[in-house]
């Protein structure tokens, strides 16, 4: 068999040889190129090596405390929204979006309805104006007594004036 | 030659059916089955968040923070892919943000200053000398750092294949690209590895 260890498809079966994902027929296969191949041979040496290094790297348990935290996380993200929303989950679970959508349309309407009518702004009554005549106006007036008068003398010469 | 990979796609899809099933219970108020799933994939996330950032306190915040999210989306939660393509999908998001946020901070703090997440061992007659702790100590550093010095999305791969075992396509799914992408990231990655831990053979 051709080394084609250059070929992506060649390096992924060896790859898969080396995770132990290749069947039993494929692995047989592969074995008996690799036997007479140095350079897959290498390949695949050093490949278990990797993985060895790899399974070799234990991390520590998770805390012992983590389902604790995090269920305390979700019983805060419990919002008011959540609490207004629990009615119309079934619903959005069936339907989806949709009827997420209307429901919320649904809630925003029953906030406006049930929000107090905008009370229009009272009735001020506009303060008592009181037109004050100007010393101007008051002194036309008392010249046109005057010649008022004047007048009614000269048409009733004998009448008298009355103050 | 015709690939052959061992089939096991029976046991994927009654794991898909099964994982899949609790969180469509999750989506209706089930929180047992939430419960299920934590207590099924805790570990596995939190180990995979832990070789990513290499800090064990922010691993965990990453892990809550992953489990929170599943949590918050049950409503909205549609089986378009295995559960453990959308759990993984969130866990490397968060990581990759967590590394890239880091790496712009340049804060003198690295993510990596964790010990090896490893409580530390007391030496007793039926455990590892001290001598045999330290080498192991240097072959551990000597693999945490060689997996640090990858590229976040090659380490993200590697540590799906190597760790959770994932498929190709589904490591594609997760990192939304090609699946030959995930080919080539991974033979980029590996041969990185090979070079710097062959020697430890």
């Amino acid at each position: 068999m051709r080394c084609q260890i250059e070929s992506p498809g060649h390096a992924e079966r060896l790859l898969a040889y080396c995770a132990g994902k290749l069947d039993s027929q494929a692995a047989a296969a592969l074995e008996e190129h690799i036997r007479s191949c140095p350079g897959c041979a290498d390949f695949v040496k050093e490949q278990r090596a990797v993985w060895e290094a790899l399974d070799g790297w234990e991390t520590a348990p998770v805390s012992a405390d983590f389902d604790r935290r995090l269920h305390r996380r979700i019983q805060q993200e419990v919002s008011w929204w959540d609490l207004l929303m629990r009615p119309f989950r079934p619903l959005m679970a069936r339907q989806g979006l949709p009827v997420a959508a209307a429901a919320c349309l649904v809630i925003a309407a029953g906030v406006m309805l049930q929000r107090p009518a905008a009370v229009p702004p009272e009735f001020i009554p506009q303060s008592a104006q009181v037109n004050a005549a100007s010393p101007d106006q008051l002194e036309h007036a008392i010249d046109d007594m005057e010649i008022l008068r004047e007048l009614n003398h000269l048409v009733r010469p004998d009448a008298e004036p009355k103050m | 030659m015709p690939e052959r990979v061992k089939p096991d796609v029976g046991v994927a899809a009654a794991a898909l059916d099964f994982d899949t099933e609790l969180m469509l219970r999750v989506k209706e108020g089930d929180g047992a089955s939430f419960g299920v799933l934590l207590d099924k994939y805790r570990s596995s996330v939190v180990h995979f968040l832990f070789r990513m950032v290499q800090n064990h306190a922010v691993a965990e915040e990453l892990g809550q923070e992953v489990f929170l999210r599943v949590y918050r989306s049950r409503s909205t939660y549609e089986p378009t892919a295995k559960f453990t393509t959308w759990l993984f999908r969130i866990a490397t998001h968060l990581a990759l943000n967590a590394l890239r946020d880091t790496k712009n901070e340049k804060s003198q703090e690295r993510l990596d200053d964790d010990s090896s997440g490893l409580p530390a061992r007391q030496v007793s007659d039926n455990q590892p000398s001290i001598e045999q702790y330290m080498v192991y100590q240097v072959r551990l550093e000597e693999v945490r750092h060689a997996v640090r010095m990858l590229p976040d999305k090659q380490r993200a791969a590697v540590l799906m294949h190597k760790y959770e075992e994932m498929e190709y396509s589904q490591i594609a799914k997760v990192l939304n690209c090609s699946e030959s992408a995930v080919k080539s990231l991974l033979f980029r990655a590996y041969e990185t590895l090979r070079a710097r831990l062959a020697h430890m053979a």
